[in-house]
């Protein structure tokens, strides 16, 4: 909320200055964003009188102004043409550097001496273009600093009212803020006027049919009025608030909604059927069109108010076209009414309408000042028009308005805050605040609470009261308790996260964060590669775009995503991981969501190699990753298996990873048509990892076994097999051969025509060792001949004899 | 054995021309072999010594010997250089160009939000806070309601909520990490000391706004936990994330979980005070919210207020992140450009 400091003068004479206002709000919790000088840049700008013109001798479009500041004349030239003698202006003297940056200088215009200029509305910046110079009203005296002039000698204060201080969404309420820092007393303006009409319950009936969703209901009425613009000085304020005047009686009630934080609205008397005013909620729905010209569909509940035919306004929200002020209009009931937030906030947020109105409801407008912000509008009224104000005032439901009492023990804002707090200080707060205080001294206190401060119902609500006014600043600064900490099994699995990523940097990997979603778009191109049905998706209700749609079901799309655009941006080999959850429908929990880890490679194997090395990398350059990565992680073997349930990767390079037959992740080249639609060429390799599963349950320490004294035996075996035959099943049977198989690995792999069509030569090497004695020639033979007859009867292998 | 004196003579001149004509180890060895081996030069002379008539032998013998001694070492020394010239010649051909990149890959780069983020877990592990997670797909009780947001309460719109599609109407996306501080209450007892850091949502979108972000929360309970403790911690916290002769100000704020609450600032990093954009002219920058929790909490998860005190506290990683590295634009973060990742 923007608030003069001038207006804040007239309701407490503070001797904060605005930037020391500025900073003792901000310390004390009302925010002020921003203060600032209005009249910034209007040093040396004064007004003048135009006392002649003549044309410039060599320029058509310009003219020669002569103009006075009331003591001196000063000769201008001028390009405008929208002003003429006599007219009151801007001029800037020698020296001025106006608003927008503009120096003036004494200058030579096409021969013609200029001393000074005469400014434009822009270049004041006081509007975003203007037609020609500022012409002032009639009425200026020459030589009057400008800022003075339009009363912009002044600062602007910028508060940002949390949604617990809805008291502070004024200028009162500030001012009250101030006086509970500085203890000064805030003064109300005077609100007398005459009451010459007839009693205003001649003139309207008002009734509150749901006292519960409006506690008090307040009017006031006049009549004689005519719709012309409000005085110049109130159309400045509420432009410097936010608010486009609109005429005479609206601006009124705009002033006090932001001068005393009081929505009010102004009905047309005379178009109020009955007349009368009736505050209730319909039973049934309706539909009624407010004066922005929009039709709303009223549901049951939402209060309105009614006159003997039907709805007039939407209480609290916005007025309806039908009632309000227009050009023709004399009489006007002005409403001050205490609505409750709840039922505010319900209507206006299903209506989809926040209106200044609205949004004070929700937070809380006193129900004790109806009547006086009523007051205030006629009196405002009565002194700039002619009106007639109607005798008494219609105040229903004043009796539903009780100030709160609180307890409060000292002691208690002494415990929570580590701060003493001596029952004479906090009595000297709550005199600041105006919080009339029984004083038991350390015992329990009862506080009254004005009828303002909603955000105040408990002794916490005090204690903050308390601290925030005799400043955080003053709390010192401890440190709590030292304990032993504990360690969560979340802890572990970020420590296990963070060595994944030390593992994959060391591996020349990068780490990507994308947003967890997946466009919509995305997934209706590409469905049938996600290996996810989107009816499976977690849904947003309400998307900020197309982007914002689905959550991710794994994190392949953002990676390939970020492969693409960093081969757009010509950096080709990539090597990026993120971490990250994924989610999806559960039929158990409704949903799940799962932490993963999804690695992506493509480019050389080795980039940046100068020594021949540099082929593209290909599946085992992620397995390589991938294994090691999962041995680091968890220290126990995973087995891979080739998968045909992954549809984003390419049949036959796809790969599943197996803990204590558990799927923990998976791995594979990914397919040609999801490569095509991310512009990428050349094979990608992607991987992700089901992190909670591939690291539950860590094996225990290993176990020492005695290092072997004896010699081990080498034996190479090469072995044609078909291609079909994996390797992997292959060593790992060997291994089960006897217990002196020690190691089994593959040295070569080729194939080719030597070795027949559809074959596979693939070298061997096993490592002999017994933890007990030196094989004899005897025993390696035996196990030898074991293997050999494996892999011939077992795996269709034939024995190459070089 | 007349001129023995210039025989000898003769064959020293002729050793040294050979040793210094020797271009390699081998002509050198051919030399020696020539002059001191047992059919060689000097042997012959040596052995004619002891033919001579004893009044000469004496003299000659001296003779000889000297001729030989300093043959002897001619060869050595000319046999070192010999040697040392072939080494740098062989060094030369082995010698291979360390300025060369080593072999393998370069280290990789961590995300400047997760490495951020995980600095600012570890001082507050260091500190004794534990780390819990909870999910990034929360209902409404745990993200608003347990937190003292009630359904119709202006508090809700300081957050702009992605609501998600669920039968029962009530899941939401989480806005902030705070829903962990009820989990966490609901299954522990006092005392509690936790960190929580995660992904948090909201639907906003410009140059300071993501509709994914990070957070990292934390929360205290105790049976004499104090705002003042709160000042300690998080006063040493901004000192070892930002430097430790950082200014901090606790102001008093609003939130609806905690009472009192606190905004807490540091002095701006960019320009130290003098007020400048990114401190929006103040001064200074807005890095923590912060507060005792307040009692409606308590009450939720079963604590009793009057027993126990805590406080809580949450940041932003991003904004911290964009603060330490000079980034203006928190969209570059999920770009992953890797010419952007490269530089941290």
């Amino acid at each position: 909320m923007k608030i003069p400091y001038s207006w804040l003068k007239e309701f407490i004479d503070t001797r904060l200055s605005p930037v020391q206002a500025q900073e003792a709000l901000t310390m004390a919790g009302v925010e002020v964003s921003s203060c600032r000088f209005l009249g910034e840049g209007f040093d040396s700008v004064v007004t003048a009188r135009i006392l002649g013109m003549a044309p410039h001798p060599n320029a058509e479009r310009l003219s020669l102004c002569k103009v006075t500041d009331g003591s001196t004349t000063f000769g201008i030239v001028c390009g405008a043409k929208n002003m003429k003698p006599g007219d009151a202006v801007a001029l800037a003297k020698i020296g001025a550097r106006l608003p927008n940056g503009m120096e003036i200088k004494k200058a030579k215009i096409r021969g013609q001496a200029s001393e000074g200029m005469l400014c434009s509305e822009q270049e004041l910046k006081l509007a975003e273009t203007s037609a020609g110079i500022m012409v002032l009203p009639g009425d200026t005296v020459p030589g009057t600093p400008l800022a003075d002039a339009l009363g912009l000698s002044d600062w602007l204060l910028e508060v940002d009212i949390t949604p617990n201080r809805g008291d502070c969404l004024s200028v009162l309420g500030v001012a009250r803020e101030i006086a509970s820092i500085t203890g000064e007393k805030v003064v109300l303006p005077d609100v007398s006027f005459t009451e010459e009409g007839e009693p205003i319950g001649e003139w309207v009936r008002i009734a509150v049919s749901d006292p519960d969703l409006c506690p008090r209901y307040t009017a006031r009425a006049v009549s004689g009025v005519t719709i012309v613009p409000s005085p110049d000085w109130m159309r400045r304020r509420l432009t410097l608030c936010g608010i486009r005047p609109i005429n005479n009686i609206v601006d009124v009630t705009n002033y006090l909604l932001l001068e005393v934080g009081q929505p009010m609205h102004a009905f047309d008397l005379d178009r109020l059927r009955g007349p009368r005013i009736d505050v209730r909620a319909p039973k049934e729905t309706l539909t009624f069109t407010t004066l922005d010209g929009s039709e709303r569909k009223i549901d049951p509940g939402m209060l309105l108010i009614r006159d003997a035919e039907g709805p007039v306004a939407v209480a609290g929200v916005m007025g309806g076209a039908n009632s309000e002020v227009v050009d023709g209009t004399t009489r006007v009931v002005f409403e001050s009414a205490h609505f409750s937030p709840p039922s505010i906030r319900r209507t206006a947020k299903r209506l989809g309408l926040s209106s200044e109105s609205s949004y004070r409801f929700e937070r809380g407008v006193d129900p004790a000042g109806t009547v006086y912000a009523a007051d205030r509008a006629v009196s405002l009224l009565s002194r700039f028009a002619a009106v007639t104000v109607a005798r008494g005032v219609i105040d229903l439901g004043a009796g539903n308005v009780a100030p709160r009492t609180v307890p409060f023990r000292p002691e208690r804002a002494t415990r929570i805050m580590g701060k003493v707090y001596a029952p004479e200080a906090c009595l000297e707060i709550f005199g600041r605040l105006g919080f009339p205080a029984e004083d038991h001294g350390t015992g329990t206190w009862s506080v009254t609470v004005p009828t303002y401060r909603f955000d105040i119902e408990r002794e916490i609500d005090l204690v903050e009261e308390v601290a925030r006014l005799s400043g955080y600043d003053a709390i010192p600064a401890t440190y709590p308790e030292s304990k032993a900490p504990e360690f969560s099994g979340d802890d572990r699995f970020l420590d296990i996260q963070e060595r994944a990523f030390d593992f994959l940097r060391g591996r020349g990997f990068s780490q990507s964060v994308n947003f967890s979603f997946v466009a919509s778009r995305t997934w209706e191109r590409l469905g049938a590669f996600l290996g996810f049905d989107p009816a499976d998706a977690v849904r947003l209700l309400n998307p900020i775009s197309d982007e914002t749609t689905l959550m991710r079901p794994h994190l392949l799309t953002g990676l390939l995503s970020n492969a693409s655009d960093n081969v757009r941006r010509f950096v080709e080999d990539i090597r990026l991981y993120e971490a990250g959850k994924a989610f999806g429908k559960s039929y158990v929990e409704g949903h799940f969501e799962e932490p993963r880890l999804g690695v992506i490679l493509c480019g050389k194997r080795l980039p940046g190699d100068w020594s021949g090395a540099d082929a593209p990398a290909d599946f085992f350059d992620m397995k390589g990753v991938v294994e090691p990565l999962l041995l680091h992680l968890c220290a126990s073997p995973v087995h891979v298996v080739p998968t045909r349930l992954r549809p984003f990767f390419e049949e036959g390079k796809a790969a599943d990873i197996l803990r204590d037959g558990e799927v923990v992740g998976w791995f594979g080249a990914i397919r040609k048509e999801l490569l095509a639609s991310y512009e990428l060429t050349g094979p990608v390799f992607y991987a992700e990892i089901r992190l909670l599963k591939a690291t539950a349950s860590p094996p225990p320490p290993g176990r020492y076994v005695p290092l072997p004294k004896f010699p081990p035996v080498f034996r190479d075996l090469a072995c044609i097999f078909p291609t079909g035959v994996p390797v992997g099943d292959v060593l790992a049977m060997v291994r089960e051969v006897s217990p002196e198989v020690d190691e089994a690995g593959v040295f070569d792999i080729f194939t080719g025509e030597k070795i027949g069509e559809g074959n596979k030569s693939v070298g061997i090497r096993v490592k002999l060792q017994s933890q007990d004695r030196t094989l004899t020639e005897a025993e390696v033979h035996s196990i030898h001949s074991k293997i050999v007859d494996l892999l011939e009867n077992r795996f269709g292998g034939k024995i190459r004899t070089s | 054995m007349p001129g023995a004196s210039e025989q000898i003579a003769r064959l020293r001149e002729e050793g040294m021309a050979a040793i210094a004509a020797a271009r390699s180890e081998s002509d050198l060895l051919d030399a020696k072999g020539r002059f001191f081996g047992k059919k060689g030069a000097v042997s012959a002379i040596l052995k004619g010594v002891a033919a001579l008539p004893v009044e000469e032998r004496k003299a000659v013998g001296e003779r000889a010997n000297r001729a030989r001694a300093e043959l002897e070492s001619a060869f050595d020394s000319r046999l070192a250089g010999i040697r040392e010239k072939e080494r740098h010649r062989s060094e030369g051909r082995e010698r291979i160009d360390v300025t060369l990149p080593g072999r393998g890959p370069m280290p990789g780069h961590r995300h400047p939000v997760s490495q951020t983020m995980s600095d600012i877990i570890s001082v507050f592990r260091r500190l004794g806070f534990s780390v819990q997670g909870g999910p990034d797909v929360e209902t409404d009780y745990y993200n608003f309601e347990a937190l003292n947001f009630p359904p119709e309460h202006p508090a809700r719109d300081m957050q702009d909520t992605f609501y998600v599609e669920s039968a029962a109407g009530d899941l939401v996306l989480r806005t902030h990490t705070s829903p962990v501080q009820i989990r966490t209450m609901e299954r522990m007892k006092p005392p509690v000391r936790i960190i929580a850091p995660g992904t948090v949502y909201r639907s906003d979108s410009d140059i300071t706004h993501s509709p994914m972000f990070h957070q990292v929360e934390g929360l205290a309970v105790d049976r004499d936990i104090t705002m003042a403790d709160l000042k300690g911690l998080l006063t040493e916290f901004c000192r070892m994330t930002f430097g430790p002769a950082t200014p901090v100000r606790f102001r008093p704020s609003y939130f609806p979980f905690t009472e009192p609450s606190a905004e807490v600032d540091i002095r701006c990093v960019l320009c130290g005070g003098s007020g400048c954009r990114v401190c929006k002219e103040s001064g200074w920058l807005e890095i923590l919210g912060a507060g005792m929790v307040d009692p409606s909490v308590f009450g939720f998860v079963g604590y009793d207020p009057e027993e126990v005190a805590g406080f809580a506290f949450g940041m932003g990683v991003e904004r911290i992140a964009m603060l330490r590295h000079g980034i203006s634009d928190i969209r570059l973060f999920f770009e992953n450009d890797i010419r952007f990742l490269s530089q941290f």
